[in-house]
């Protein structure tokens, strides 16, 4: 045959002589053929399995040539039949073909009679399989379609932007559950105008591409206050949506919710303008002096150049302290520090630090007392950060003590943490002090603090250190009585204190 | 100066070098100098010493602004007759610039005067000579 497939062909005849003729002729051509001798077995092997093609004798001793065929055709369908027939007449054809049958051919035919006919029946044949063919895959194109929008809609619905889409008109096409919970957003109905509805920036983000027939591929942003005193800010972001013409079909709109990040950036660029004002007032202070030295009609006694010497020297020390103490403050926000942790000995560490201020200490004849109890586990720490830690509660501890005052340290453990306190009988805080203390430059003003330096850093570097290994810390302080730091150091934590392993 | 009789300013600055710099450099100018470093202490200085003008800074953390002090001083009868200026350095770090404009801006910041820090002391003075000339006419 033509395209290189054998065509499968029964033959249902009672006449064997032309049975065997006619499976020999085609056999001869290419066809596969297989025979039965009556109604019933034409029955059983036409159903058995499928045939391209089927020649039924219509008279047969047991079953009629028409029920024969109607039974294959119950299972096959597809399978294409031709009545074979003696009797020939307009209505035996008409009838045969009612019920299903492609053609018949009369008998007795010539090789070139069937062949011709056989031919015809296996265009038809072939037809109807591309047809199923193509039937089939379209359903499953069609299946993939509806799979294809369901999953776009599933994404669609699952992101927490807010979209919405907006056709020529202004009126809503599609948008998600999360575009509802933004103002304005919330009256959303399909097929209703909405731009009246919506934040006048965000329409006016919208109007850009409805008002104008710009077949550019460019998106407008802006942010946008859509609940007053920075309660929800959001970034919108309004991008055309063209035919496949190039024309403009619509508008799609991303709402994103930034309240939380315009809230850090607010506190940064507070942070910034904070820290410029705390560098530049000593700046002043220290250039200040140095303009009264150099001006000529200004007498300034000695006492009063080694005064203001002292103080530009005090001044320019707590600037090199403040610029110290932000640099770590910036490696630490960066993460660029590298815990080193390893097992060490807190109380030693503390003991060590106590020396380093032995100074100050008998300067101001404080007494200081360290009381250990018994068996204090090793602690898994950087020490470099411990000692920070500790040198900054006791720099205070001593700055903001009474002359003759003392500093009681109590270390001991209790469950998973290394519980430190540093006691002072120093000036102490008032409630309203207390609540700022660990803000960045925040310190106590008042006649008692007036002489004593101090970055107003410190305590926010031993907060950030206290964090950094999942501890916390506890402040009780009476103004005027003194203040207790206690520190809550966990001697095993999974996860923060070791994340940078690198000794 | 035009008048014989020394002029008396009270400072008030609670950063204690700012204050000893501007006092030096305003009796250098002719003038008697007296400081406080808190608004508190600033309005006792006043009314036991009743200056001739005050130069208040704005930003003192302990007890009242420089605004507050000078609402007080304005209020008061001996007071309500001075110049008062009022220094900040916050246009420095908000971008603000303060004044006041509106009848109920003027109802709250009484002040004659501010001025961004940082300020030349020949300014200082060239603005309290002005107010002096002013009032003696």
């Amino acid at each position: 045959m033509e395209n290189g497939h054998s065509p499968k062909i029964l033959i249902v005849d009672d006449e064997k002589g032309l049975r065997i003729g006619t499976k020999r002729l085609l056999e001869g051509e290419g066809y596969i053929v297989e025979t039965a001798e009556n109604g019933c077995e034409g029955i059983k092997l036409g159903t058995a399995s499928e045939f391209d093609l089927a020649i039924i004798d219509l008279k047969m001793p047991d079953i009629d040539g028409i029920s024969v065929m109607k039974e294959i055709l119950k299972v096959y369908p597809d399978s294409v039949c031709l009545i074979a027939t003696g009797y020939a007449s307009y209505e035996t054809a008409i009838e045969a073909i009612k019920f299903g049958a492609f053609s018949y051919i009369p008998k007795p035919f010539t090789p070139d009679e069937l062949f011709q006919k056989l031919s015809q029946g296996y265009s038809r044949r072939e037809l109807i399989i591309e047809r199923k063919k193509w039937k089939q895959e379209r359903e499953e194109r069609l299946l993939e379609v509806a799979f294809e929008k369901s999953r776009l809609n599933t994404i669609i619905n699952s992101i927490t932007d807010g979209l919405l889409v907006v056709n020529k008109n202004g009126e809503a096409v599609l948008y998600n559950p999360s575009a509802l919970k933004y103002p304005g957003f919330d009256q959303i109905k399909i097929e209703e105008y909405i731009l009246d509805k919506l934040h006048p920036q965000i329409t006016e983000l919208i109007n850009k591409f409805l008002s104008s027939e710009t077949s550019e591929q460019k998106s407008f942003s802006s942010q946008v206050e859509l609940k007053a005193n920075r309660q929800l800010i959001v970034e919108a972001t309004s991008s055309p949506v063209f035919n496949p013409d190039g024309t403009l079909a619509g508008v799609v709109v991303i709402i994103k919710d930034i309240t939380g990040l315009k809230k850090i950036e607010f506190l940064k660029s507070q942070f910034v303008s904070m820290v410029s004002h705390e560098l530049k007032a000593p700046i002043a202070a220290v250039y200040g002096y140095l303009k009264l030295f150099s001006d000529t009609s200004i007498h300034l006694t000695e006492e009063q150049k080694l005064n203001y010497l002292n103080r530009s020297q005090i001044r320019l020390d707590g600037l090199l302290k403040m610029v110290n103490d932000l640099l770590d403050i910036s490696r630490m926000e960066l993460k660029t520090v590298n815990k080193e942790i390893k097992e060490i000995d807190l109380t030693a560490v503390i003991k060590s630090i106590v020396e380093l201020f032995q100074i100050e200490i008998k300067k101001k004849n404080i007494s200081i007392t360290i009381n250990v109890s018994e068996k204090i586990p090793f602690l898994q720490a950087d020490q470099d950060e411990m000692s920070r830690l500790f040198t900054n509660l006791l720099s205070n501890a001593i700055k903001y003590n009474k002359t003759g005052g003392s500093i009681v340290i109590n270390i001991n453990s209790s469950g998973n943490y290394i519980i430190t306190e540093v006691n002072d009988t120093g000036i102490g805080m008032k409630p309203a002090e207390s609540a700022k203390l660990f803000q960045e430059f925040f310190r106590a003003k008042n006649d008692k603090t007036k002489d004593i330096s101090g970055t107003g850093l410190g305590l926010s570097i031993v907060k950030r250190i206290v964090d950094s290994y999942s501890g916390k810390m506890e402040v009780v302080s009476e103004f005027n009585m003194g203040t207790s730091f206690k520190i809550f150091l966990p001697l095993r934590n999974g996860n923060n204190n070791t994340e940078q392993k690198t000794g | 100066m035009k008048s014989d009789v020394k002029k008396k300013i009270l400072l008030v600055d609670d950063d204690i070098d700012l204050l000893e710099q501007n006092k030096i450099l305003l009796e250098s100018k002719g003038y008697i100098v007296i400081t406080a470093d808190n608004s508190k202490q600033g309005w006792e200085l006043f009314k036991s010493e009743k200056p001739d003008a005050a130069i208040l800074d704005l930003i003192m953390e302990e007890h009242d602004s420089g605004f507050v002090l000078s609402y007080k001083i304005k209020k008061d009868d001996y007071g309500k007759n001075i110049p008062v200026i009022v220094l900040t350095s916050a246009a420095y770090f908000t971008g603000f610039k303060f004044s006041a404009s509106t009848g109920e801006e003027k109802e709250w910041i009484r002040c004659d005067e501010i001025i961004n820090k940082p300020v030349a002391a020949e300014e200082l003075v060239k603005k309290l000579e002005s107010y002096f000339a002013l009032k003696e006419n």
